[in-house]
């Protein structure tokens, strides 16, 4: 075999790998910086196979396989592992760091007043350097404040106005009250050191106050003290220091947590119960879902496959229509016809029904929606099955003299299953998780009431998990989520288990 | 039934037609009326210039293009901007999940390796953990990573078009391959014989002749893409200038629905069309793309 001696292919591969070198030699030292030793590991040793691989001039199967699995492996493997992992820990909205930047971000964020007068100050803008000066006056005279340091004025330097106010300043530029307002902003975590860990921190427009670092940790002990009140924090088991009276100190840090996610969801009242309804009508819907579209699209194709329908291909065209609007678009259609005041489907039936907010009516508008855009799927492939039925079988039958029921339900409607069980369970397993079908119309709602405001009547797991882990102002908790993603992993893996042996996929592989 | 018509091929009378046929019509007509019923309302509300849910006809009184005006010229949701960004992330996601399904699969059906099929018995497993699930630890991981590579970041098209292509192995591999095997050996070993490369005879002969089938599964992964929500709003977020139309149109339905009805149906239309026409045109192919499954496992 002659190997590739194309020029311009070879420029290519040179050039994609020299790009990927660089990328992996610019990006691992950052990654290690942070603490994400997992990622530059993975990083260095793809990158070395890949050149290993692509330099080699045998190796020939890897060239084609190895690049979609470094990708697999990264970004669907390993989530999938990592939910695992997730699940085990607190991770949620103020347990997002590691416990040393908790630390640190404690303990920066502990400014408290130390108690003494404010002192007058006016905001300036150094001449030379552009930047942002605080003219603070205290005991001694006149002294200029930044984040760098604190340094006092030659008492020449400042003019005062006739009401004791800052007027002018050698070298820097007083701003008027209102361009201070414009970037007020700026001064929200502006500190002047003063020395010995105190600082000066902006109060008001025209103030200073002197503030001092609150909290101390020691690393020794693991304890975190409050220095004003000598209050003693400790590290609890869900990754927060609380003092012995229970208050806890903000942020907290990741840790794991052991079966606490899953012992939440499978004792705790308040997310049993929900979570029990949500998987129970996630296989409900699912199921009807499969059935009601497979039925009404096998009807359909038996109805209007007849060799006489001279306008069969018109149907088909114009009966696909809705398989080929994106869902995304068509589901939010729908919800606007279902508006309880303004949808058309209630000025047709002209009263207000509640399609939406009532649990049995949104559940009855959900399959409504997804009977509307599976059955052209589901047409089309019982189209293709049956147009693929042997008609001796079917003439033999009719010989025999059996009636077109008998026809349908012992002949064609058995062999028309077997062809299509495996898209059918494909079907099952798609609808299980079809987010959109889902939180596009009723967003899973309405809200089940004892579940905290969380679950909806409508939710199935994958809308459910992703309301505890991203809606607003629900909490954010990413570790009872992944916990929740998990029982999902498993019952998905199970279905498509079932699925390949039905299709006896493994058997075929060669 | 059917056979005995097909054999006599004569002519109904009034009275067959009427007793075999009439009614499959009205089936038909019913069931068109319902699968087009959506879309009718919704071109009837984007020409409505009355603009709202509450005052719509199903024939507009005095058609006209406010709604399209309001849509376009409305800065806080750039409507234009998320059509471009679905547009672009689709793209780039079709071409690449086709590209990395279709050499994958090349090698699985041509080559026998070491590992081969250790490889088909992974990708088939790791298809039943879709990422879709994993959302929430992909949305942590890139919190992660992003601190370290700007490009990988939450609120990045770049991340969530590397995302997807990472699941790209698992969607194709197995469906394509199943294609390749069968396309005859013969083919590539003459080639061979001849002093191809395996690159040559991959680009130059497998390619050319998959071209329909990966013709239908590049538009299957737009469509896809375009539709996708769930990971897409997850990695995107909030970010107004970066997410795609399919979470962005979902803002409509948030809050003041009725009034902005009319905008909203636009942006619909436009953004469905094109989708639908390439659909129907590729109508033959896709159909056959979808009952593949069926028969080959």
């Amino acid at each position: 075999m002659k190997i590739g001696t194309n020029a311009p292919a070879l420029l290519l591969k040179i050039m994609l790998l020299g790009a990927l070198n660089a990328f992996t030699v610019w990006s691992v030292p950052i990654l290690i910086s942070n603490n994400t030793w997992i990622f530059a590991i993975y990083f260095v040793v793809s990158t070395l196979i890949l050149d290993f691989i692509f330099l080699s001039k045998r190796r020939i199967a890897p060239k084609y396989i190895v690049p979609g699995v470094i990708l697999l492996l990264m970004f669907q493997v390993y989530p999938a592992f990592f939910t695992g992992y997730v699940a085990f820990t607190n991770y949620s909205n103020g347990h997002f760091l590691d416990k040393e930047t908790a630390i640190d971000v404690m303990v920066s964020n502990s400014f408290a007043p130390v108690g003494a007068e404010p002192n007058y100050m006016q905001v300036a803008r150094d001449n030379t350097t552009q930047k942002i000066a605080l003219i603070i006056q205290d005991a001694n005279g006149f002294n200029v404040g930044s984040r760098d340091g604190y340094s006092a004025l030659p008492s020449g330097d400042v003019t005062l106005s006739s009401d004791g106010r800052i007027e002018k300043v050698t070298g820097y530029t007083v701003l008027s009250d209102d361009e201070v307002f414009a970037i007020l902003d700026e001064f929200n975590d502006y500190k002047v050191p003063i020395g010995n860990d105190r600082f000066y921190s902006v109060s008001d427009i025209n103030a200073v106050e002197l503030v001092a670092q609150n909290l101390s940790y020691d690393p020794i002990k693991d304890q975190v003290t409050d220095l004003s009140t000598g209050t003693i924090y400790s590290p609890n088991n869900n990754g927060s220091m609380v003092s012995a009276a229970g208050e806890e100190i903000e942020p907290g840090w990741t840790t794991t947590v052991g079966w606490r996610n899953f012992s939440k969801v499978i004792n705790d009242e308040r997310y049993r119960q929900p979570l029990l309804q949500v998987l129970a009508w996630t296989f409900i819907y699912a199921g009807l879902v499969v059935l009601s579209t497979f039925f009404l699209g096998l009807m359909l194709a038996l109805v209007l496959n007849h060799p006489r329908m001279k306008s069969r291909k018109i149907y088909r065209t114009l009966l696909i229509v809705p398989y080929a609007m994106p869902s995304v678009l068509s589901t939010l259609v729908w919800a606007g016809m279902f508006n309880v005041d303004n949808g058309v489907i209630n000025k047709i039936l002209g009263s207000p029904i509640p399609w939406l907010s009532d649990p049995w009516l949104a559940k009855f508008a959900v399959l409504l929606v997804q009977l509307w855009a599976g059955t052209p799927y589901m047409f089309l492939i019982a189209t293709g099955a049956i147009q693929s039925l042997s008609t001796e079988t079917i003439e033999a039958a009719q010989v025999d003299g059996a009636s077109p029921f008998q026809v349908f339900s012992k002949i064609k409607l058995p062999l028309v299953l077997m062809t299509l069980a495996p898209l059918l369970i494909a079907s099952y397993a798609y609808n299980f998780s079809n987010f959109g079908a889902i939180y596009l119309l009723t967003g899973g709602g309405p809200t089940i009431i004892s579940s905290g405001g969380i679950a909806g009547h409508t939710d199935i797991l994958i809308s459910y998990t992703y309301k505890i882990a991203f809606a607003a102002g629900k909490g954010n908790d990413y570790g009872l989520a992944s916990a929740v993603s998990f029982f999902n992993f498993i019952l998905v893996a199970s279905i498509s288990i079932y699925s390949f042996k039905k299709s006896r996929t493994i058997e075929n592989m060669t | 039934m059917i056979t005995e018509d097909i054999l006599k091929q004569k002519p109904l009378t009034p009275v067959q037609w009427a007793r075999k046929i009439a009614w499959r019509h009205g089936v038909g007509v019913a069931a068109v009326s319902f699968a087009l019923f959506p879309l009718i309302w919704m071109i009837s509300a984007s020409f409505d210039t009355l603009g709202s849910l509450s005052a719509q006809k199903l024939i507009p009184d005095n058609p006209g293009l406010d709604n399209f005006r309001e849509l376009l010229g409305n800065p806080d949701q750039p409507y234009l901007k998320w059509l471009r960004n679905s547009i672009i992330i689709s793209s780039a996601n079709a071409i690449l999940q086709m590209f990395i399904g279709a050499t994958a699969a090349y090698a699985l059906s041509r080559f026998r390796f070491k590992g081969r099929k250790l490889t088909l018995m992974t990708i088939l497993v790791v298809q039943m953990f879709p990422q879709l699930l994993a959302a929430t630890a992909i949305f942590l991981m890139l919190a992660d990573l992003g601190k370290s590579i700007p490009a990988l970041a939450l609120g990045q098209t770049t991340a969530l078009i590397i995302v997807f292509a990472g699941g790209a192995l698992g969607i194709n591999a197995w469906m394509l391959k199943g294609f390749y095997d069968t396309i005859p050996a013969e083919i590539d070993e003459s080639a061979k014989v001849d002093g191809a490369s395996h690159a040559q005879i991959y680009f130059r002969i497998i390619l050319p002749l998959a071209r329909p089938v990966l013709a239908v599964i590049t538009l299957l992964s737009f469509i896809g893409t375009m539709n996708e929500f769930l990971i897409t709003s997850v990695i995107l977020g909030g970010n107004q200038n970066s997410i795609t139309l399919a979470v962005g149109m979902q803002q409509y339905i948030d809050g003041q629905y009725n009034a902005r009805w009319g905008p909203f149906a636009a942006g619909a239309l436009i953004a469905s069309v094109p989708v639908m026409i390439l659909f129907m045109y590729l109508q033959k192919h896709v159909v056959s793309g979808l009952t593949a499954g069926a028969n080959k496992g």
